[in-house]
This record gives structure tokens, C-alpha cells and sequence, in this order.
């Protein structure tokens, strides 16, 4: 059996006009972290959003576990958890009541569903928060409360659209922290995010992406190598700026 | 897992306790301001028990119906007095009488003063509803004698159809109305889902297009029949109004619930925007209250059948009204299938559109 989980062809997404992700290549292996950079209206929302079925792809093909998930949606959707950029929880809602919810959207029900509401709830450090409601939570609780809700059906693929936005370091690094204690449980994560410290600390691979486009993929060293022929002085951010320029991204989102 | 999504969304719903409170009262405080506004029409309607009308008959053959009718006439609150002789507009204006009443052997005429208007309309209904109940039996009982060959005309029992009383008609045709804006009580899921992208979410799950309409559907559905509950047994214990037959008026309001709620939901589908669904909602339900007699009593209406019978609201005020008066309806029928109807359609065409926006979502 192919040990890629996730691979698109000539993935292509059009707004009217506007390419917003351009014949995007990708090959991702199980038990892989992969990064995707890329400044604001880069393509790394819709591509998340194309591979989640969100959002239909204008052309190419993406084939998550071997099938296709617009085709085969049924068969394959339970094997993504997604962990959207908004937070996509109800704040009238208590925090158990939310993973309840949302995890039960994959069938998990009765006895299993309470076990695994109390070990999302736990995985996320919000057990004892369980009973209150989540519009009275922080920034980085409700960060974290939206993990909860994504990981109760124990999904192969984990996909974080920027999760560390707007919190403090200690939520950031305890989310970072169970993104590697995920993976290193078996789950593969694609992990979307601004800032270069978290995707060099946490990523295997890492991919660059500008206008659409995939202009550099590897590890953090090999990253390196492509600008500065090794030397070890040069931080991803270097790197990350010198592919993609120092021009301000005025950017309106669509996906 | 369609119950747990129920479950949630309804505590969701029931949370947003202002909301609830405030569609669950409106159409009380519509009825009381109404009341207040129309306070004169409303006493002219209340006068109904105490009025007097003359009569004179032509015939011995109507002589004995006429203590029928007179029985009956002061259940409606219309006192009958007979005066054989004499000219009918004088005695009107001696007599202080709202309205006399010539039987004649074919035919009869029915005078009304200009003075008393409102009574004036209310004994010609009550003589119309009297003749053709009468007309009606009487030719039931032909039916089977005119075989013997001997027919007999006289009227043996009469019986009427109460005229409905003003507070009774608008109390139960506001409650209708608001019913259909009961979308608006949802507003908190469907702004929070809309707000934070929990419909993405949802579409990253397992779950079908149709549970996903039920599980809003059927919360929304069950908050609503709370609201109205509240609404009709504010109705009743502080202003009097009353509905006849109970467990039709329930399967009634209940559905029309249903199909208020699916055409909510259809219209917010569509648009995927509250503040377009809920202005579209409102003009739709004003323009089928209008031709639906929720803003004029439907007996006195000049709107054409045709247009009427298109409004399902109109169908639904018309059996529940006649429910109160009668305790049974002809537009019982009609109104079932029409909100049947309604709620089959709405719900398939939400379905559709929800999953043909999945499948070419931009």
C-alpha cells in the first residue's frame, strides 16, 4: 500500500478571472507535519478548503487516501479533521456540548461519544472547563476548544489552517505540543501558518507558496541551502522573504 | 447523530431567551394594541347582544319557523319583534329597531338603518345563514318524501352559524401571522453558524444534506409550537380569545408551523443571508396576510375568491376561525393539504439548493 496520503495534480482554482491556486503539485506521506508558507492571499486557504471539500477545484485532481474526495466523499471525510482558520464553534454552547456536537457528525454516539468528549476535552487542558460556555472563554481556549472539536473521530489527517492566531505563547506553544504528540501518535498533519518559528520547530517538510504557486518544497535545511548555499545564519524568515519579496500583500479573501 | 445536532441547536435556541419572549408576546401586544385602536368597531361588535330587529311574515307556513328563528336570534344576541302593520322605515325610526326583516312566501328582504351599521351587517348574515340552513334541511326531508309524493316545506330545527366574534377573529389571525415569521427565533444558530464557518465544518463531516436540514428543521419546529403555545394560552387567559376544537386547532397550528418554518428556512437557503431572508419573509406573509384576511375580517372582504384561495393563510385563518365559532370547518382540508404542501416543497427545494452549493461551491 502507497505510503502518500495525500497527493493533487494540477490543481487549479479560478475566480472568475483570478487564479488563486495555479496546476498545484503536491505529494504528502503518512506520518508526515508539513508546512505550507505563504503571504496573505497565497492560495493556502483554498487549497486546504479544495482538499476538505469546501471548495471546488476549477481543474486538476486531488486524491486523499487513493480516492478522490469529491467523488468519494462519504468514504473518505471521516479520515480528515479539519481545525478551520475561524473558530468554528458555538459561543452559546458549552465547551462539552461543542465537541458533542461536532463530533457526533461522524457517528460516534452514546457511551463513546461521552468517553471521547472527556478525552478530546482533556487532550486540550479544558476537562475541568467543561461546563462553561464558550463565549466566556479566551482567545486561546476557544483555540483550543476548536481542536477538541476536530480530533473526537480520531482522524489519519489532521489539517490546521493557521491555529495560533491571535494567542498567547504559552496557548501557542501547548497547541504546537499536541500537534507533535498527534503525529507522533500516528496522524499526519498539513499545517498552514504565518509565523516561521512554529512550522521550522514543528514541520518535516515545508512547502513555500506565493500566487498560486508551490515555488519551494523540503526540509528546513534544504530551504536554507536554496538561498544561501548552507550557511547556517539564515533563518526561514530570511529564506521565506528572499523567494517571496518584501512587497506589502494588500489581500481580500474569497475562499 | 442527527439528535445530538437537534439537541444542541435547540439548547441554542432556547438560550436566547429575548428572542423567544419576543415572538412568543408580539402578536399579544398586536392584538391588545389593535384592541385599543379599534376599541369603538370592537364595542359596535360586542353590541351584537343586545339589538333589536323587526319582522313581519306573509305567510302562515313561515309564521312557525319565525319562533325558530326568534330562539335563535337571541342566542346571536338579535331581539325579533313583530309588527304586521305599518311602514317599515317609520317603525325602524319609532321603534329605534337596527334592522327589520320582510318574509315573504319565496322571498325575503332585509332592512338595515344606516344608524346601526356593524348590527346592520351582522342580522343580514345571520337571516343568510338562517335561510340556507333552512333551505338546506328542507330539502333533505324532500328528498326521501317526494318519492310518497307529499312534500312538506316547513323547517323543523334550525340550526345557525354563530356570527364570529371581532376579538376571537383577530386574536386568532394575528397568532396565525406571526407564526409565520417563526424563522426569526432562530437567528442565533443561524447567525453563529454563519459568523464562525460552521457550515464548512459541516460540510467536512460525515453527514447527509437531509439530516442536516432535519437537524435544524425539527429545533426550530419544536421552539416555535413553544412560542406559539405560550401565545395562544396568553391569548386565551388575558384576552379572552377562544378557539374552538382543540385537537384540530392543535394538528392546525402545528402544521402550519412546520410549513412557516420550511419556507423560513427555503428562503435562507436561497439567500444565505439572514437580513434578506427575513425582509423577503415578512413582505411574502404581509402579502398572504393581506389577501388572506389578516388585516380585514374575510367576511367582509372585497378581495376575489380566486385571490384568496391562492394565500394559504387565508385557508388556515378561515378553518381555525370557523373552528372557534362552529367548532368545525370546510377549509379544514384544504388548509392540511395546503401546508402539506408547503412543507413538502420548501423542505426538497432547501435540499436541492443546499446540495447543488456544496457541489459547485465557489
Amino acid at each position: 500500500m502507497s505510503d502518500i496520503i495525500l497527493s493533487t495534480k494540477d490543481l487549479t482554482k479560478k475566480y472568475q478571472n483570478k487564479v488563486v491556486v495555479d496546476s498545484l503539485n503536491l505529494e504528502i506521506k503518512k506520518g508526515e507535519i508539513f508546512g505550507l508558507l505563504g503571504p496573505n492571499g497565497a492560495g493556502k486557504s483554498t487549497t486546504m478548503n479544495m482538499i476538505c471539500s469546501i471548495v471546488k477545484p476549477t481543474a486538476g485532481s486531488i486524491e486523499l487516501l487513493g480516492k478522490n474526495p469529491w467523488k468519494r466523499k462519504k468514504e473518505v471525510i471521516h479520515k480528515i479533521g479539519y481545525i478551520p482558520q475561524d473558530l468554528a464553534i458555538h459561543g452559546n454552547l458549552k465547551a462539552w456540548e461543542n465537541v458533542e456536537l461536532f463530533t457526533s457528525l461522524y457517528g460516534i454516539k452514546g457511551t463513546a461519544l461521552k468517553k471521547t468528549i472527556d478525552e478530546s476535552l482533556e487532550y486540550v487542558g479544558l476537562l475541568d472547563k467543561k461546563n462553561e460556555f464558550a463565549k466566556n472563554f479566551s482567545g486561546g481556549m476557544k483555540r483550543r476548544l476548536n481542536i477538541a472539536c476536530a480530533i473526537g473521530h480520531q482522524p489519519d489527517l489532521l489539517i490546521f489552517d493557521e491555529p495560533t492566531v491571535g494567542i498567547d505563547p504559552q496557548s501557542r506553544n501547548f497547541i504546537l505540543e499536541k500537534i507533535k504528540e498527534s503525529n507522533e501518535k500516528g496522524a499526519t498533519v498539513i499545517y498552514t501558518s504565518h509565523y516561521m518559528e512554529e512550522v521550522e520547530a514543528i514541520c518535516t517538510r515545508i512547502a513555500i507558496m506565493d500566487n498560486g504557486k508551490i515555488i519551494a518544497c523540503g526540509t528546513s535545511e534544504e530551504l536554507k541551502k536554496l538561498v544561501t548555499n548552507g550557511s547556517d545564519n539564515i533563518t526561514l524568515e530570511e529564506v521565506f522573504l528572499t523567494l517571496t519579496g518584501k512587497n506589502l500583500r494588500d489581500y481580500t479573501g474569497q475562499a | 447523530m442527527i439528535r445530538y445536532m437537534i439537541k444542541n441547536n435547540l439548547k441554542l435556541m432556547l438560550r436566547n431567551k429575548w428572542v423567544i419572549g419576543a415572538i412568543a408576546l408580539s402578536p399579544i401586544l398586536v392584538i391588545a394594541i389593535l384592541s385599543s385602536a379599534f376599541q369603538g368597531l370592537m364595542k359596535s361588535y360586542e353590541g351584537v347582544d343586545e339589538f333589536h330587529a323587526g319582522y313581519r311574515v306573509e305567510t302562515d307556513m313561515m309564521q312557525d319557523s319565525m319562533e325558530q328563528i326568534k330562539e335563535a336570534g337571541k342566542e346571536a344576541g338579535i331581539i325579533f319583534e313583530e309588527y304586521p302593520e305599518g311602514d317599515v322605515k317609520t317603525l325602524m325610526g319609532n321603534n329605534n329597531l337596527a334592522g327589520f326583516v320582510e318574509m315573504g312566501e319565496e322571498t325575503y328582504t332585509v332592512y338595515v338603518s344606516a344608524d346601526y351599521a356593524v348590527e346592520g351587517m351582522t342580522l343580514t348574515y345571520f337571516m343568510n345563514q338562517v335561510m340556507e340552513e333552512g333551505c338546506n334541511q328542507a330539502l333533505h326531508q324532500m328528498l326521501p318524501t317526494m318519492q310518497q309524493e307529499e312534500i312538506e316545506l316547513p323547517i323543523e330545527q334550525l340550526d345557525y352559524m354563530p356570527a364570529i366574534n371581532s376579538t376571537d377573529y383577530y386574536g386568532i389571525v394575528y397568532i396565525v401571522y406571526f407564526c409565520w415569521c417563526g424563522i426569526a427565533s432562530a437567528i442565533g444558530v443561524l447567525a453563529s453558524e454563519k459568523k464562525n464557518g460552521i457550515d464548512r465544518k459541516y460540510q467536512v463531516s460525515a453527514i447527509s444534506n437531509v439530516k442536516l436540514y432535519l437537524g435544524k428543521w425539527i429545533p426550530i419546529v419544536f421552539v416555535n409550537m413553544i412560542e406559539m403555545g405560550i401565545a395562544i394560552a396568553v391569548s386565551v387567559v388575558l384576552l379572552d380569545i377562544h378557539w374552538g376544537n382543540p385537537w384540530m386547532s392543535t394538528v392546525l397550528m402545528g402544521l402550519t408551523i412546520m410549513g412557516s418554518v420550511a419556507f423560513g428556512l427555503m428562503l435562507y437557503y436561497i439567500s444565505r443571508n439572514l437580513v434578506v431572508t427575513i425582509i423577503v419573509l415578512f413582505i411574502s406573509v404581509f402579502v398572504m396576510g393581506f389577501f388572506g384576511g389578516c388585516f380585514e375580517t374575510y367576511m367582509f372582504s372585497t378581495v376575489s375568491d380566486a385571490i384568496k384561495n391562492a394565500s394559504p393563510i387565508y385557508h388556515v385563518n378561515r378553518a381555525l376561525v370557523e373552528y372557534s365559532c362552529m367548532g368545525q370547518s370546510t377549509y379544514t382540508n384544504s388548509s392540511v393539504l395546503y401546508m402539506l404542501i408547503i412543507i413538502g416543497i420548501c423542505s426538497a427545494i432547501t435540499i436541492i439548493v443546499d446540495g447543488i452549493r456544496k457541489r459547485g461551491r465557489v
